[in-house]
């Protein structure tokens, strides 16, 4: 069936809470309203305010009671109506969720799921991309989704998952990509990137949003006969390292494209990953296209000018392929 | 606002009545809640167009000390200023009576007692092997606070859970830990519930004895506590979920979120607020404006008690009650212990700043002395021969514990690794309490049309 990216992933949270009754919902809004985004719509009538909780604007307490629950042998399902309020939850996540399973042994099967990234004019608190606060804490998957059928797959492995899993759901992408999506049960695995596009000259690698400004680049280099490679993580942790390395002796140029800020950004961690499983098959500098390192901006120029564009990766792409 | 207002029935909750006010237009009961001037009449009496809500707050206690801290600049011989903190208020007053309990038979009693001398022995050998050098890092002690960590734990069922805070060692030994799982973790060894990992009273166990780890920042252990009770709710059972929370963790933002879901969504939180005087270096008047934290209770919209947290049996009793309110799905309660942390915020810490006044009040009031007293001479339940014989009976346990810790192994350097994420095979997953029994509505799935704020 054709589903949005939006559509896949409530049908994922519905079916798992269909099929295992330790599944519920929590967040702002979510009930009746159906969430700011309508992930939720619908599920209160189907599964009861027990199941489909609607709680204080505390986020921290939502944090907190998903992860109480989660110890009970639950399997909590959190929203955070726009996933820049993850802030506010950090302590709980940082110190209490990432830690727990190391520092004394208790699984926490929970997912924290929200709205992130720009395009849609948002401004500076309705668009940021947090995840690399949580890569760079131990203990927490980080998942991001770019197409319907991944995030449907994957919000079903977060679910089923028996750690804290951050799922980063796209805003410009929910109502906009749409793609045939298998009737049946099915999950994607967590930790496997995709190869978006096959191609001989050069990888982009990218996540999100991203991945389709590099789909829409590679037509346009396309014509020009650059043929790029577009390596979807899918995951940032756990990051597919061999699928890294792969791609890299495969093309032996490398652009990594994301869009949040460049300084202390996935880049970096990706050219390190390169540096340490392939650097004997690189022709050429790897290449960051990335956020300014500011806040992202509310006006659409401002915010148009911050964000990575199709020109951008074209533009790269191009001098890549000289060098 | 008049009489003939409706109270709301929207929400979750809305058909329980908030606060348990009570509603007068004659006079002023509580002192939570005052009038403004200008709607006073004549003698300072509300005029009866008015609408004044009053609450009530039970205090079991025998006494309230009344001291004010406050810091004063005094000069030195060299002229310099210094500030200081000096404490004001009557402080010779007598020392009261344990309030006989309502519920506690003899037997429980004495094993409260017994938990208390544990808690402060075990304490004790903590600081002896602080100073042989064994112990890494500090030692936080609970003394002066044992009959609060150890009769509200007492109160607890079985299956119901609990998340001390660093002041409540006691109610560890109370829920079947080993001195020596304390002291293990206090030296960093291998056999530690934590095999190392962390320290103190840092440790949990969700499948025997229902205790969810402590982190060192305040607070978040109270919707973490209550999410517990909302995992149990859904599985069909209402426990009572316990933590503390001392008179500066009070200030943190986690703090209110926590107990607010808890009130919001009518679960089993059982909060013991340890008002210890001192929050580390700050007295409390530095860390909140009104009389007794309780006050805070009617804010939330859920009961309060205040009592004595020196006295065992007052302590027991209102956890106790607290406790029965939560097992019947009656929602959280918030219990304001007063005492006073007996020494400094660590080990290392002499506690300098605190006006030795203080400590001299407080020390008549040591609540293991005063428990002592109590079940010897007034109750007549211990000969002192009986006592004798358990103070050494628990020193005696104390010193098998402190062998065992002493002699477990420091961890390997390679075991920092791994055990991050929970693998396969590594934990089977399933409800504590049972499967929950959920009901569908008849709503098949249908794409969703609605209108959303950024597309």
């Amino acid at each position: 069936m054709l589903l949005t990216y939006l559509e896949a992933i409530r049908q994922g949270i519905w079916e798992e809470m269909e099929r295992d009754p330790t599944v519920f919902c929590l967040g702002e809004d979510i009930g009746i309203y159906g969430g700011a985004f309508k992930v939720t719509d619908g599920f209160i009538d189907r599964f009861g305010p027990e199941r489909v909780i609607d709680t204080p604007i505390a986020e921290s307490a939502i944090v907190g009671a998903a992860f109480g629950a989660s110890l009970t042998g639950m399997r909590p399902v959190a929203e955070f109506q726009f996933i820049d309020f993850i802030a506010c939850a950090m302590n709980q996540i940082s110190n209490m969720v990432a830690k727990t399973h190391y520092l004394w042994g208790a699984p926490v099967p929970l997912v924290l799921r929200g709205p992130s990234g720009g395009y849609v004019h948002g401004g500076p608190f309705h668009s940021q991309n947090p995840e690399m606060w949580f890569v760079h804490n131990p203990g927490l998957k980080v998942i991001c989704p770019a197409t319907p059928y991944d995030a449907k797959g994957l919000i079903k492995s977060a679910i089923r998952d028996n750690n804290p899993c951050l799922f980063f759901e796209h805003k410009y992408l929910y109502r906009r990509i749409k793609e045939e999506v298998p009737k049946d049960d099915y999950v994607v695995p967590i930790g496997r990137a995709r190869l978006a596009r096959e191609g001989r000259d050069l990888s982009v690698i990218t996540y999100a949003a991203m991945v389709h400004t590099a789909l829409e680049a590679s037509e346009v280099l396309r014509n020009e006969g650059i043929d790029i490679e577009i390596l979807d993580l899918r995951s940032l942790v756990p990051i597919d390292r061999s699928a890294i390395a792969e791609t890299v002796k495969k093309t032996n140029k490398v652009i990594v494209l994301h869009e949040h800020s460049r300084t202390g950004g996935l880049a970096g961690e990706i050219a390190a990953i390169i540096n340490e499983e392939a650097f004997d098959d690189l022709d050429g500098p790897i290449v960051r296209i990335a956020g300014l390192d500011s806040a992202i901006p509310f006006s659409p120029p401002q915010e148009h000018y911050y964000l990575p564009k199709v020109e951008d990766v074209v533009r790269e792409s191009r001098r890549l392929k000289a060098y | 606002m008049g009489n003939s207002k409706k109270k709301s029935k929207a929400g979750s909750n809305g058909n329980r009545p908030r606060n348990g006010a009570s509603r007068s237009n004659s006079q002023l009961l509580g002192k939570a809640v005052r009038p403004f001037d200008s709607a006073q009449g004549e003698n300072g009496a509300p005029t009866s167009n008015h609408d004044v809500r009053t609450y009530s707050i039970p205090d079991y206690r025998l006494e309230h000390p009344n001291f004010t801290v406050r810091q004063v600049a005094e000069k030195d011989k060299h002229g310099d200023e210094h500030v200081r903190y000096e404490v004001t208020g009557d402080r010779d007053v007598p020392v009261p009576h344990i309030r006989d309990s309502k519920y506690l038979s003899k037997e429980q009693a004495i094993e409260i007692y017994r938990y208390m001398l544990l808690n402060r022995k075990m304490e004790i050998a903590l600081e002896n092997l602080y100073k042989q050098g064994k112990v890494v890092g500090g030692v936080y002690f609970g003394l002066g606070q044992e009959a609060c960590s150890c009769a509200s734990s007492y109160a607890l069922d079985k299956d119901d859970w609990f998340a001390p805070m660093i002041r409540n060692q006691g109610s560890l030994l109370v829920r079947g830990f080993g001195a020596s799982d304390v002291m293990m973790q206090y030296m960093a060894k291998a056999d530690s519930p934590t095999k190392g990992r962390d320290g103190t009273s840092h440790f949990g166990d969700i499948e025997k004895r229902n205790m969810v780890s402590p982190i060192s920042m305040l607070g978040d252990l109270i919707p973490v506590m209550s999410g517990v009770a909302l995992g149990a709710r859904l599985q069909g059972r209402n426990l009572a979920v316990m933590t503390w929370i001392g008179d500066g963790g009070q200030s943190t933002g986690v703090t209110y979120e926590g107990i607010n879901f808890a009130a919001v969504q009518n679960l089993g939180l059982v909060l013991v607020v340890e008002s210890n005087e001192w929050a580390y270096s700050t007295p409390s008047e530095m860390q909140y404006r009104c009389q007794d934290l309780a006050e805070r209770a009617i804010g939330y919209g859920i009961p309060a008690v205040i009592v004595d947290g020196t006295d065992a049996c007052q302590v027991y009793d209102a956890v106790h009650e607290a406790v029965a309110r939560a097992h019947r799905g009656e929602g959280p309660t918030f219990i304001e212990a007063k005492m006073m942390r007996m020494k400094g915020h660590a080990i290392h810490d002499a506690a300098s700043y605190v006006p030795k006044e203080m400590f001299e009040f407080w020390k008549k009031r040591d609540p293991i002395a005063r428990f002592e007293n109590y079940l010897l001479k007034e109750k007549k339940w211990m000969t002192g021969k009986e006592n004798a014989d358990l103070i050494a009976d628990v020193e005696r346990v104390i010193e098998e514990e402190r062998e065992i810790a002493v002699n477990s192994p420091m961890p390997t350097p390679e075991s920092a690794e791994g055990g991050v994420f929970c693998e396969e095979g590594c934990h089977e997953i399933k409800p504590k309490y049972g499967m929950p029994k959920v009901k569908k509505g008849t709503a098949g799935y249908k794409e969703t049309e609605a209108t959303v704020h950024l597309k």
